[in-house]
C-alpha cells in the first residue's frame, strides 16, 4: 500500500474510533448542548436583574445589536467548543493513558502528529455539531433572515478552531508528562472566557489585557461569529481577521506538536507513557 | 545475522518521593548492561521475579521507553536511530488486559489496529478472521470487549500482536493471570509461531513455562542476566547437590536463616503459598540430602512446623535461580 493510502487510512480509523466513543458515552454529548443555553439564560437573567428595564436599551448602546440572546449564546457557543477542543484532546489521550490504550497506539509505526490530528478532527465534527445544535436553531428561531450567513460562519469557524489545536497539542503533551488534566484546561478556559469577550466586546478589558487578548484565536472568532451573523458582514469586511486566523491556523499547531514532542519525549525518558 | 540483538542495555528512572516541599530524587537501576541475541525460530525466555526488569527490557524494545545507555537492533533496525521501521518489524503483546479498547467490540479493536499498521481492507479482514479463529473469538467478534472474561481479553490481546505478521515477537508474562486453559492455548500458540521462523522473547517469573517454551533461557535479577543456556543446561549445572523440597504447615520465614548455617547445606528458601498464608515449601540444596535430612526435620520439629510431605526433586529452573541468588522467585 502506497504511504499517502496508509496514512489516511489510519488517519481515518483514529478519527472513527474517537467519534465511536463520543456516541458510546451519550450523556457527555447532552451536556455539550445543552450549557450554551443554561449560561446564555444565566446571563441574560443577571442583565436583567442588574441593568432594570433600561438592560436592553443600554445593551443596545454599547453593542450596536438588540439581540441580547443571539449575541450570547454566539459567546456561550463558541467557549464551549473551543472548551471542548482544548480539553478533550488532551483528556482524551489521558483516558488512554490509563487505559492502557495510549501505548498500543505508540507501539504502531504511526507519526504522533498523525494520532493528534486524528483526535482532533473528530473534535472538530463533535464542535461543528455543537455549532448546528446551538447556534443554528438559535438563529432560525430569533434571526432567521440570517440563514445564509450562518454558512460564512460555518467558515470562519473551522478556521478559528485550528489554532486553537496548538494550544490543544500543548496541553496534551503536558497531560501525558504530569498526568493532571483539569489543572492546566480549566485555568486556560476560565482565562480564555474572560479574554476573548464571552460576553462582552473585549473593549470594555483594561487595554493592556486587550493585547492578550489578540493573540487568542477566539477573540476573532466570537467577534467574526457577531459581525457576520448580527450585523451580515461579508469575507470581504473581515479580510484582515481571516488573514490573521489563518497565520495561526498555521504556527500555533507548528508550535503545539513542538512542545508535544518534548513532554513525550521526557515521558520516554521517564517511562511515563503507561503511568497513572 | 540474528533478528534481534541486544547490546548493553541499561535503564535508570530517576523517581522523586517524599512530601512537596521535601523530595529527593531516587534513582532505580532497572537494567543494567543487558546484551543478548534471539535467532529466527527461537525462543528466548526471560526468566525471574517481580521487578526484575523484565517490562523494562519489553518497552526499551519496543521504544516506549528511552535507553539510558546501549542499544538494540531488530531485524537490522537501531531502537535509538529508527524506532519507526523497529517497530514495524515487532509484534508487542504488553502485560494484561488494559491493553484494548473496552467500548469497542473485539473486531473493531483489530480493525483499528490493523490501519494504525497500515494493512489494507482485503489483507486485513482475512487476517482478522485468520487470528479471530485462532484464538477461540470468533463467535464473540461483535461483542463489546467490556463483556469479555480476562481470558479472551488476553487471547484478543495475543491476536492483536500476531496482525501484521511481524517477524520479531515479544510477549510480556503472555499467561499472568490467566486461566489453566487460555495459558495451555497461548503456550501452543507461542510454540506453533517459532516453527513458522519468528524470533520471540517472552518473559515470565513462572519456570515452568520458562523451561516448557524456551530454547534458551535467561535469568534476570536486579536487572542483571546472571545466567544464559538452554534449559537442559541450566538444570544440569545444578545436579551436583541434592534438592529436597519439604511441604509445611505453620511455616516460619525465620527457619531458612536456621537451616543455612548446617555445614552441608549450601542454599535454603521458604516459599509461601499464595492462598494460605502459613503454609508453603521449603526448598533444600544441600551436599548428601539423605544425611542432612535427620537434622532438617529435627530443627523443623522443634520450631512446631508441621511437616506435610518430604521429596527429593530434579532440579527446576527456579532450584538454578536459588543457586544463584540465594532467594526463590517468588518472593
Ligand atoms: N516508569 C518507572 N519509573 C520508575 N521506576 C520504574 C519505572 N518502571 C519500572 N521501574 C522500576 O524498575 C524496576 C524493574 O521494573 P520492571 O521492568 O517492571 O520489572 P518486571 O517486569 O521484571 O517485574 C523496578 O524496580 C521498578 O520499580
Ligand atoms: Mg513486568
Amino acid at each position: 500500500m502506497t504511504d499517502i493510502a496508509g496514512t489516511t487510512k489510519a488517519l481515518s480509523a483514529i478519527f472513527m474510533k474517537e467519534l465511536k466513543h463520543y456516541t458510546r458515552y451519550p450523556g457527555n454529548l447532552a451536556f455539550l448542548f445543552a450549557i450554551p443555553f443554561l449560561f446564555t439564560f444565566m446571563l441574560s437573567a443577571m442583565g436583567t436583574f442588574v441593568g432594570g428595564s433600561n438592560a436592553a436599551q443600554y445593551f443596545f448602546q454599547r453593542t450596536g445589536t438588540q439581540n441580547f440572546f443571539v449575541y450570547q449564546i454566539l459567546g456561550s457557543a463558541i467557549w464551549i467548543m473551543t472548551w471542548v477542543v482544548i480539553e478533550d484532546l488532551g483528556s482524551a489521550l489521558r483516558n488512554e493513558q490509563i487505559k492502557g490504550t495510549l501505548e498500543q497506539n505508540f507501539l504502531a509505526p504511526i507519526n504522533r502528529f498523525l494520532l493528534l490530528v486524528g483526535v482532533a478532527l473528530a473534535h472538530i465534527v463533535i464542535s461543528a455539531l455543537i455549532f448546528i445544535g446551538v447556534v443554528f436553531a438559535t438563529v432560525l428561531v430569533l434571526q432567521p433572515g440570517s440563514l445564509l450567513s450562518l454558512f460564512l460562519a460555518m467558515l470562519t469557524l473551522i478556521l478559528g478552531l485550528t489554532p486553537m489545536f496548538g494550544i490543544a497539542f500543548i496541553f496534551s503533551g503536558f497531560v501525558i508528562r504530569f498526568k493532571e488534566p483539569y489543572a492546566f484546561t480549566q485555568i486556560v478556559n476560565m482565562i480564555f472566557a474572560v479574554l476573548a469577550g464571552t460576553y462582552y466586546p473585549v473593549s470594555v478589558l483594561p487595554s493592556w489585557l486587550q493585547i492578550v487578548s489578540r493573540i487568542i484565536p477566539q477573540t476573532y472568532l466570537i467577534e467574526d461569529m457577531r459581525l457576520i451573523i448580527l450585523f451580515n458582514k461579508s469575507l470581504v469586511d473581515l479580510y484582515g481577521h481571516f488573514i490573521l486566523l489563518g497565520v495561526m491556523a498555521l504556527v500555533y499547531p507548528a508550535l503545539g506538536y513542538y512542545f508535544f514532542k518534548r513532554f513525550e519525549n521526557r515521558a520516554k525518558v521517564t517511562g511515563d507513557l503507561s503511568k497513572f | 545475522m540474528p533478528l534481534v540483538e541486544v547490546q548493553a542495555l541499561s535503564k535508570t528512572f530517576e523517581t522523586k518521593e517524599g512530601r512537596l516541599f521535601n523530595r529527593v530524587a531516587k534513582k532505580v537501576t532497572a537494567l543494567d548492561g543487558v546484551s543478548f541475541t534471539i535467532s529466527k525460530g527461537e525462543i528466548l525466555g526471560l526468566l525471574g521475579p517481580n521487578g526484575a526488569g523484565k517490562t523494562t527490557m519489553i518497552k526499551m524494545l519496543c521504544t516506549l521507553v528511552q535507553p539510558s545507555s546501549g542499544d538494540a537492533y531488530v531485524n537490522g533496525f537501531s531502537i535509538m536511530k529508527a524506532p519507526g521501521k523497529v517497530r514495524e518489524n515487532l509484534g508487542v503483546m504488553l502485560t494484561g488486559e488494559r491493553t484494548l479498547y473496552w467500548k469497542l467490540t473485539g473486531k473493531e479493536n483489530l480493525e483499528y489496529f490493523a490501519a494504525l499498521y497500515h494493512m489494507n481492507r482485503e489483507e486485513s479482514a482475512k487476517r482478522i478472521e485468520y487470528l479471530l479463529d485462532l484464538v477461540g473469538l470468533k463467535d464473540r467478534a461483535d461483542t463489546y470487549v467490556e463483556n469479555y472474561s480476562t481470558g479472551m481479553r488476553i487471547r484478543l490481546s495475543f491476536a492483536k500482536a500476531l496482525l501484521h505478521d511481524a517477524p520479531v515477537l515479544l510477549f510480556d508474562e503472555p499467561t499472568l493471570g490467566l486461566d489453566p486453559q487460555s495459558s495451555r492455548l497461548i503456550r501452543e500458540m507461542i510454540l506453533d509461531l517459532r516453527k513458522k521462523g519468528h524470533a520471540i522473547l517472552l518473559t515470565t517469573h513462572y519456570m515452568e513455562e520458562a523451561d516448557l517454551l524456551s530454547d534458551r533461557v535467561a535469568i534476570i535479577d536486579h536487572g542483571k542476566i546472571i545466567a544464559m543456556a538452554a534449559p537442559s543446561a541450566l538444570k544440569q549445572s545444578v545436579k551436583s547437590s541434592d534438592i529436597i523440597e519439604i511441604e509445611a504447615r505453620n511455616l516460619q520465614p525465620e527457619i531458612v536463616e536456621r537451616l543455612k548455617t548446617f555445614t552441608d547445606i549450601y542454599d535454603a528458601v521458604a516459599l509461601f503459598n499464595d492462598s494460605a498464608a502459613h503454609s508453603g515449601v521449603i526448598k533444600i540444596h544441600a551436599e548428601k540430602g539423605k544425611e542432612v535430612l535427620p537434622g532438617i526435620l529435627d530443627a523443623l520439629v522443634r520450631r512446631d512446623i508441621g511437616v506435610t510431605k518430604v521429596t527429593f526433586i530434579e532440579p527446576t529452573l527456579e532450584d538454578v535461580f536459588i543457586e544463584l541468588t540465594g532467594r526463590g522467585l517468588r518472593d
